[in-house]
């Protein structure tokens, strides 16, 4: 597979530098205004000029984004793990493990500033609350789906419960897990940006989503699409580490994740 | 080969996309009847609009032969971007917005002023017994939209070292529930509604401290002021009419804006008119909606100071009124 690594880069390299092409040429051949439509080589130098503030932006939400994607990996899991484990636990709970995902940041914002200050402590309180729920209904899919001749053998040779659950269940249901937890990753970024919207602390210049608020007043529309980038790339980052801890831990289990990844 | 081919299909595809998306804005409303003209309003339906809906109920838009259709906004409406691209002819802004807009190239043109005195200010619990706006910065914390002027102006003038500064979301709870919590406002707005609250909230005004733009402007880009002269005139004197018709009895305007804007009762509509009736008039003999080239060269000078523009006269920023 190692010599095909170079050619995997290319196709999204080439994509990139077409659309960026086009999108520049559309902009001059049209004639458009920076502030309806900013150039991308106008994005690429706020990108070059602004790149320690930006830098520290992210890193900023990347702490926030990842400590909350951490907290509903944890939450989550133990989340699935109760519900899982007697269907009338689920049937009187899941419903409300549901209400997290419709919740919407902005309205409950307020008082996710109130119990928790300003500051990082509301910003990883609102990622987590965003990126929780792929990761509660994966876990639980996968808990839920062992395989029933796997366990009649576990019941044919009297396993406990809890012997079933650690040695079967879960193991099974770590794929999913993971598949939850990579699509929570994009999420926590966006739920982090959104905290900062409303809960950011300005001391240490903030996050992302201030730095997007700041261009948005300035009318600095190229500022702005840097940010959106730098967002873009602190997703990847998570989604690459997590893709990473995806591969160490299946390796033994499922070789099907190396095909394809 | 059959990569390459699905490629050059995708690639034009998108081309096409762009370019459809990116279709050259509608034109101006023919000038043929009645001058077509929207109005994009920066926030829901409340007093500061009050004029213009006196002048929509009263006819005065059309006895100056005008069809003019009011845009409620509301947080984030992008007033300038529409304007510039053609998809509304007028908007409600500020002084300040306009002359960066101007800096980063947009032609716009300020028609009509309704604040003489700008209305932003500092809320702060009266308990505190602050004496001045500088008391604000001392201790405590501070909820400011960052990165607009005012708060660019505040951070230069008293500096935010010994404070705590964090975002304002058009929300009372934390003023309600910190009492060492100052927030940003407009004095027609949040000081009514902390006070409903049980709140007893104490007001310093931006302006006091030096920093007072013209705002509630009535804002259009350029090319529509050359290519509608004469409409555009017989807008601002319908607005005019409305406005002093509304400053004599805002009752009728208010109930219509009530039945817009449900959320906001009658009795906040009926005192936050009367707050902004001062801020409008402004100095004894100064006819409303006036503008005078030295305050905009002022806020052009402190915005240069900000760093927010490049130096640049603001003599074509706005239209002096007849």
């Amino acid at each position: 597979m190692k010599p095909l690594s170079g050619v995997l880069w290319l196709p999204p390299l080439m994509s990139f530098v077409l659309i960026t092409g086009l999108i520049e040429c559309s902009i001059i051949l049209m004639d458009l205004p920076a502030y309806l439509a900013p150039r991308p080589s106008a994005v690429a130098l706020a990108l070059f000029i602004h790149a320690e503030e930006l830098l520290k932006a992210t890193r900023h939400t990347g702490i926030a984004a990842i400590t909350g994607l951490g907290m509903s990996a944890i939450l989550g899991a133990l989340l699935a793990i109760t519900l899982a484990s007697h269907p009338l636990i689920r049937r009187a709970f899941y419903p409300y493990a549901v209400f997290f995902q419709t919740v919407p940041i902005i309205a409950i914002a307020p008082m996710l500033v109130i119990w928790f200050g300003y500051g990082q402590g509301a910003v990883v309180a609102a990622s987590f609350i965003v990126s929780v729920s792929p990761i509660i209904a994966n876990t639980l899919t996968g808990l839920l789906s062992t395989d029933p001749a796997l366990l009649d053998l576990f019941r044919i040779a009297k396993a406990s419960r809890l012997d079933t659950l650690f040695k079967l269940r879960i193991p099974g249901a770590i794929p999913h897990f993971l598949t939850g937890l990579r699509i929570a990753s994009g999420l926590a970024v966006i739920g982090a940006i959104v905290g900062e919207f409303v809960a950011d602390s300005y001391e240490d210049g903030g996050g992302i989503g201030t730095a997007v608020e700041i261009a948005l007043k300035e009318q600095r529309t190229d500022l702005v699409f840097a940010a959106v980038l730098m967002s873009s790339l602190l997703g990847l980052i998570i989604f690459w580490l997590v893709s990473g801890l995806n591969q160490l831990s299946l390796k033994y289990w499922h070789l099907g994740e190396f095909k394809d990844s | 080969m059959k990569d390459l081919r699905l490629l050059k299909i995708i690639g034009l595809g998108m081309l096409m996309l762009i370019l459809s998306a990116c279709k050259a804005p509608p034109d101006d409303p023919p000038a043929e009847g009645a001058f077509k003209a929207d109005i994009q309003l920066d926030w829901v339906p409340e007093p500061e609009f009050g004029g213009y809906y006196a002048a929509r109920d009263s006819g005065l838009f059309s006895q100056e032969h005008l069809e003019v259709h009011l845009k409620p906004g509301g947080p984030g409406v992008p007033t300038l971007q529409l304007i510039e691209s053609g998809q509304v002819t007028f908007g409600i802004t500020t002084a300040d917005n306009i002359l960066i807009a101007r800096d980063r190239g947009a032609d716009l043109v300020a028609l009509f002023a309704l604040y003489q005195t700008f209305p932003a200010g500092i809320m702060v619990h009266a308990e505190r017994g602050l004496h001045g706006l500088e008391d604000v910065f001392k201790e405590g914390t501070l909820a400011m939209e960052p990165g607009t002027p005012t708060f660019k102006f505040l951070e230069k003038r008293f500096g935010f070292h010994h404070i705590h500064v964090v975002p304002y979301t058009n929300n009372l709870s934390p003023f309600l529930h910190d009492p060492q919590l100052a927030q940003q406002c407009y004095v027609t707005a949040e000081p009514i509604a902390a006070r409903r609250a049980g709140a007893s909230p104490f007001v310093f005004p931006i302006s006091d401290a030096g920093y007072n733009p013209y705002s509630g402007i009535l804002v259009t880009k350029r090319e529509v002021l050359i290519k509608h002269k004469d409409e555009v005139r017989r807008l601002i004197r319908a607005i005019k009419a409305g406005w002093t018709a509304y400053l004599k009895d805002p009752t009728s305007a208010n109930q219509a804006m009530h039945q817009l804007n449900p959320t906001m009762d009658e009795a906040t509509f009926e005192a936050s008119s009367k707050i902004q009736a001062p801020l409008i008039v402004g100095s004894p003999g100064t006819p409303i909606g006036q503008m005078t080239l030295e305050r905009w060269q002022t806020l052009s000078g402190q915005l240069v100071e900000l760093g927010l523009i490049q130096p640049s006269d603001p003599q074509s920023a706005f239209e002096p009124s007849e």
